[in-house]
């Protein structure tokens, strides 16, 4: 053991000397030590309490299939109140009404813009953009206004050559009221569709 | 001075200062490459044009281009990182040790050539990661991005200096090693441990490998080197430095010792168990979450111990605060140490964590320890240094305040705005519509909204950068005017010395050893066995820490004894070491690759990928795109509204090397597969903005140039299938076959759309639509096409079928979440009634 010496104030001096270096021997501060010990001993606590008592903390995965369940029901419950209140004509009547059109304009913008152009033609600055024409009154899954809302709702049938579904993005109300933007924007009455779907 | 009585010979030694010196200059030649790549970098992500457009307009317009490949953030932000931490801190730690080592042992270093070889030997390893990352040579795994090849230098080059420093330690003329040492023995030996780990690959070509590790066992063996690179090489050889050079600086007797003693051993058992923290609310099995958060709680105080040696050793010195710009450097950079240790137990918390996870809190985080404890530990380092290597004083010590000031405002701003940047986008991201079923802003959106936080970032790295080059200026100066000098000194040689003489028996048969081992022991197979068993585990590991109390309350002097003894042998002290950073990885990834490997997967299995995915796979890779993007949704509502089910670990189980990430700059990408169509990728890739306005992503038009190299599959997928990814039986004419043929169908549905294919000037196009698929068919953009829409994919396993109730009772040890109690899972009491009922599937003891 080497042999340490007292200075004055009580405090140890080690004696010995490395390159001109002295260590001192305080006391370990007892805050510094609580610290450490108390998050050991919270570390037993949890982990007993978590794994090794019989107590019925669920876990991250039953959390989060509870939670999500009840989003999905609850957006389930939204979209039938929706449609039941739907049909083609209150769509066309949507679609002349300006707070809807404009709200569906909003959202066309920041959401459809991007692949089927601001003014609708799918094109930006001449370039082609990865989405279809919406102002030439063709449509490929039915020019309806409720066949236009499904298939904003659930994209076309092959995502990979195609739209995504929007509905995990946009409410059922939102997606009614781009619709009645995209309607309000038909100048033609829609040509027979190429691949008609009608169910929603 | 010692009051040890000299005895022996009187010797005169010249210390190696050259080395020294060689290591100073490079750590602050690679520091200023390291920090410029870093602030452009950081302009990179407010400027989507900085990552090559920008040659455009400084060239006015004589050099077109959309996009330069050695140029993206995806390339930078590795070699930014590995210049950091391996060029810049990594010669700082050298030029540090070589300097205090040979003053600490009395003794020149043990050999001049392997000091040289050391040298030059990390200084081509730098240059070559230089080259390689730039060029898209990327293993793909964070601070271990460089190939293989370069590896293995690393590791030769790690030997030649361990070497050279424990035949140092071996040599000394001082009795017992300093706590300084501590450190280095440490760094030396985890480093070494955790490269190698994390470095076992097969390599398919000369500049290409595969990890051996996949999915969750390469996420687990991934952080558990990458937090502790910051723990053994950020951390620990910046503490020995400290512990050298601060009561140095100060002229004052470190605080205490036997704080030394219990933080150095608490902060290297402690720290290598924290590495799961990195992978919180992911598919990492909970125990492994659990063990990672909690042990980063109990890492609090061990690194604080550190912090509190440092700041106390100044007491009755902070007068020269005012004055000595070394001290100024080496008060703040503890400081940030210390700022930076709290944060990380913080940050380890699984709810805090995930606001904070992906976001750019975590790069605030890392910044205000690598900006603020290693930069400033560095330029404190130097500043003393400099007069004692070249004889003469600091050039300027105005210039090293001002440097000193213009730093900390750098690093202010800089956490300060990355603080605010992770909440605000954190809570964006999370922010959902009154009826809580939908989420209301775009990720876009949410990086958008932090632009000006961003750039105010790159300023703070800019204000660093300045402040850093003031340093050159200083140091260059001094250099310029000083004459190199190597300190001669008179020691005491006697071969005679008491020293190295403890027996293994000695070192390892004691009381605190004995303790230590079966508290350990019991406290480790409590995490295993089944409840019951495991009760008597803990009751056993807690009677062992009360009896060790008692017993050193005891025998307290003998229990110093031992230590000092131990101290006097360099030997016994390192196999401790080792022992004790070992211990945490041993039992955080054994029982990983033994039980969650893809045979065992429940639930989902991933679909392997066909050999076009692959190809695209390795591109990805190769692009750095994991820098960015994640592919993992964790377990929390807002990732499961945006991107869709939460990742299962079964989804990666074949990923080599797996791509989770670590930061979202873009969006999550697990699920991305078939959300949309192969135009929209391809639009994507040539230009991010016509499909997505805001977005800030580099455009890749080399990507539209390169082919895809069909040849090279066959070796590919036969490493994957050494390493047990079940691609199916294929022969390497049918391999490239198969991928040509599915790069024609994408390229085909590409021609349908009528993409527009780029062209340089004076080029043609394709005539026709065939010539037009069969052009875009070769192409590297169609393979990584082909990879991001296999995203996501993967096939149902049936659960497999539970194990026959009647079972022999035996403790059966099984990861922790497999022995979890619930009021389903009690342990049987061996009562008539309930033990013919029961079905418990666990055994138990009794």
């Amino acid at each position: 053991m080497q042999k340490s010496s007292d200075t004055s104030d009580g405090i140890t001096l080690r004696d010995h000397v490395y390159d001109g270096i002295e260590e001192y021997d305080q006391k370990l501060p007892n805050w510094w030590l609580f610290t450490l010990y108390i998050t050991m001993v919270w570390f037993v606590i949890a982990w007993v309490a978590y794994y090794q008592l019989p107590v019925n903390a669920p876990t991250d995965y039953e959390k989060l299939h509870k939670e999500i369940a009840q989003i999905e029901l609850k957006k389930q419950a939204e979209l039938e109140k929706m449609l039941a209140s739907l049909n083609d004509d209150s769509l066309l009547e949507m679609s002349k009404d300006p707070n809807h059109t404009s709200a569906g304009q909003a959202i066309y913008e920041s959401k459809c813009a991007a692949c089927h152009g601001v003014d609708l033609t799918a094109t930006l600055g001449g370039v082609n953009l990865p989405g279809v024409p919406l102002n030439d009154s063709e449509w490929i899954y039915g020019g309806n206004p409720l066949q236009i809302m499904y298939t904003v709702t659930h994209g076309s049938p092959d995502i990979t050559k195609g739209m995504i579904a929007w509905q995990a993005q946009l409410s059922p109300s939102e997606i009614a009221q781009v619709t009645s933007y995209i309607l309000s924007k038909q100048t033609a009455p829609p040509e027979p569709a190429l691949k008609p779907r009608t169910e929603i | 001075m010692s009051s040890d009585n000299p005895t022996g010979r009187k010797i005169t030694i010249e210390f190696d200062d050259k080395t020294t010196r060689w290591f100073m200059l490079a750590s602050i030649g690679w520091g200023v490459v390291a920090m410029l790549v870093g602030v452009i970098a950081a302009f990179q992500l407010n400027f989507w044009q900085m990552n090559g457009k920008f040659f455009e307009w400084i060239t006015f317009g004589y050099f077109q281009t959309e996009g330069i490949e050695f140029l993206t953030f995806g390339r930078l932000r590795p070699l930014h990182t590995n210049a950091a931490i391996f060029a810049f801190v990594g010669n700082m730690m050298f030029a540090g040790i070589y300097y205090s080592t040979q003053r600490l042992c009395k003794t020149r270093m043990f050999s001049d050539l392997l000091s040289k070889i050391h040298f030059w030997g990390w200084q081509l390893i730098i240059v070559g990661a230089a080259i390689t990352l730039p060029a898209g040579l990327t293993r793909g795994k964070e601070y271990a991005e460089l190939i293989w090849p370069i590896n293995l230098a690393v590791v030769v080059i790690w030997v030649v200096f361990a070497a050279n420093f424990f035949l140092t330690l071996k040599i000394r003329r001082e009795k017992s090693l300093y706590v300084a040492l501590w450190f280095y023995i440490a760094t030396i030996i985890t480093v070494a441990m955790l490269y190698i780990v994390n470095h076992l690959q097969i390599p398919t070509s000369l500049t290409h490998s595969y990890p051996v590790f996949a999915g969750v066992q390469d996420a687990l063996v991934q952080w558990w080197y990458g937090h502790n690179a910051v723990a053994f090489f950020l951390t620990t050889p910046i503490l020995g430095i400290m512990y050298y050079y601060l009561p140095k600086a100060a002229g004052r007797p470190v605080y205490s010792y036997r704080l030394s003693i219990v933080h150095f051993w608490s902060l290297v058992f402690i720290y290598i168990w924290a590495g799961p923290h990195h992978l919180l609310n992911t598919a990492l099995p909970k125990w492994l979450q659990v063990l990672g958060m909690f042990f980063s709680l109990m890492l609090w105080a061990p690194s604080w111990g550190g912090m509190l040696n440092g700041l106390l050793t100044l007491r009755g010195a902070w007068d020269k605060l005012r004055t000595d710009p070394v001290i100024k450097f080496f008060v703040a950079g503890v400081t940030f140490y210390g700022m930076s240790t709290f944060e990380g137990p913080l940050l380890s918390i699984r709810s805090v964590n995930s606001l904070a996870h992906y976001t750019d809190w975590i790069v605030g985080h890392v910044h205000s320890g690598t900006l603020g404890w290693n930069g400033f530990m560095a330029a404190g380092m130097f500043y003393w240094l400099a007069p004692r290597l070249w004889g003469r004083e600091l050039w300027s010590k105005n210039l090293a305040n001002f440097h000193f000031w213009i730093g900390l405002v750098g690093i202010l701003l800089y956490v300060a705005s990355m603080w605010f940047a992770g909440v605000i986008q954190g809570l964006m991201l999370n922010e959902t519509d009154p009826s809580g079923t939908r989420l209301v802003n775009e990720f876009v959106q949410t990086v958008d909204k932090i632009n000006g936080l961003m750039l105010i970032r790159a300023i703070g790295g800019t204000f660093y950068l300045a402040g850093f080059i003031l340093l050159v200026i200083n140091i260059w100066k001094t250099v310029k005017s000083g004459i190199p000098v190597n300190e001669t000194r008179e020691v005491f040689d006697d071969p005679e010395m008491k020293k190295d003489k403890m027996t293994w028996s000695a070192a390892f048969r004691n009381d605190p050893i004995a303790f230590t081992f079966w508290g350990l022991f019991f406290g480790i197979i409590w995490f295993f066995l089944p409840p019951g068993a495991s009760h008597m585990a803990l009751l056993c590991t807690l009677a062992f820490a009360a009896l060790a109390v008692y017993r050193f309350k005891k025998d307290k002097m003998d229990w110093a004894k031992w230590y000092d003894d131990l101290s006097e042998n360099y030997l016994p002290f390192s196999v401790l070491v080792l022992i004790a950073v070992a211990i945490g990885g041993g039992i955080q990834i054994i029982p990983t690759i033994t039980v969650n490997r893809a045979v065992n997967v429940e639930d989902r299995l991933q679909k392997v990928y066909t050999p076009l995915e692959l190809a695209g796979r390795d591109i990805y890779v190769s692009e750095g795109c994991y820098n960015c993007h994640s592919q993992m949704i964790r377990t929390l509502v807002p990732d499961v509204l945006r991107y869709g089910d939460y990742s299962r670990l079964g989804e990666s189980i074949y990923d080599h090397p797996f791509q989770w990430g670590s930061k979202r700059t873009g969006p999550d990408l697990a699920r991305e597969g078939g959300k949309r169509g192969n135009s929209w990728h391809y639009l994507h890739m040539l230009n991010p903005r016509s499909v997505s306005p805001q977005s800030r992503m580099p455009n890749y038009p080399w990507l539209f140039e390169k082919k895809t190299d069909f040849k090279a599959l066959p070796g590919k997928i036969a490493v994957q299938q050494r390493m047990g990814v079940p691609f199916p039986i294929m022969t390497p004419e049918e391999i490239e076959q198969h991928a040509r043929e599915q790069a024609l169908e994408i390229a085909q549905s590409l021609v349908d759309e009528q993409v527009k294919i780029p062209l340089k000037e004076g080029q043609e196009g394709p005539a026709t639509a065939s010539a037009a698929r069969d052009h875009l068919a070769g192409k590297e953009v169609v393979a990584l096409i082909a990879y991001l829409q296999k995203l996501g994919q993967f096939e149902e396993i049936a659960p497999k079928e539970t194990p026959d109730p009647v079972k022999p009772r035996v403790i059966k040890p099984a990861i922790p979440d497999e022995n979890r109690m619930t009021p389903e899972n009690v342990p049987e009491i061996p009562s008539v009634t309930e033990s013919e009922e029961s079905d418990a599937p666990v055994a138990q003891a009794n």
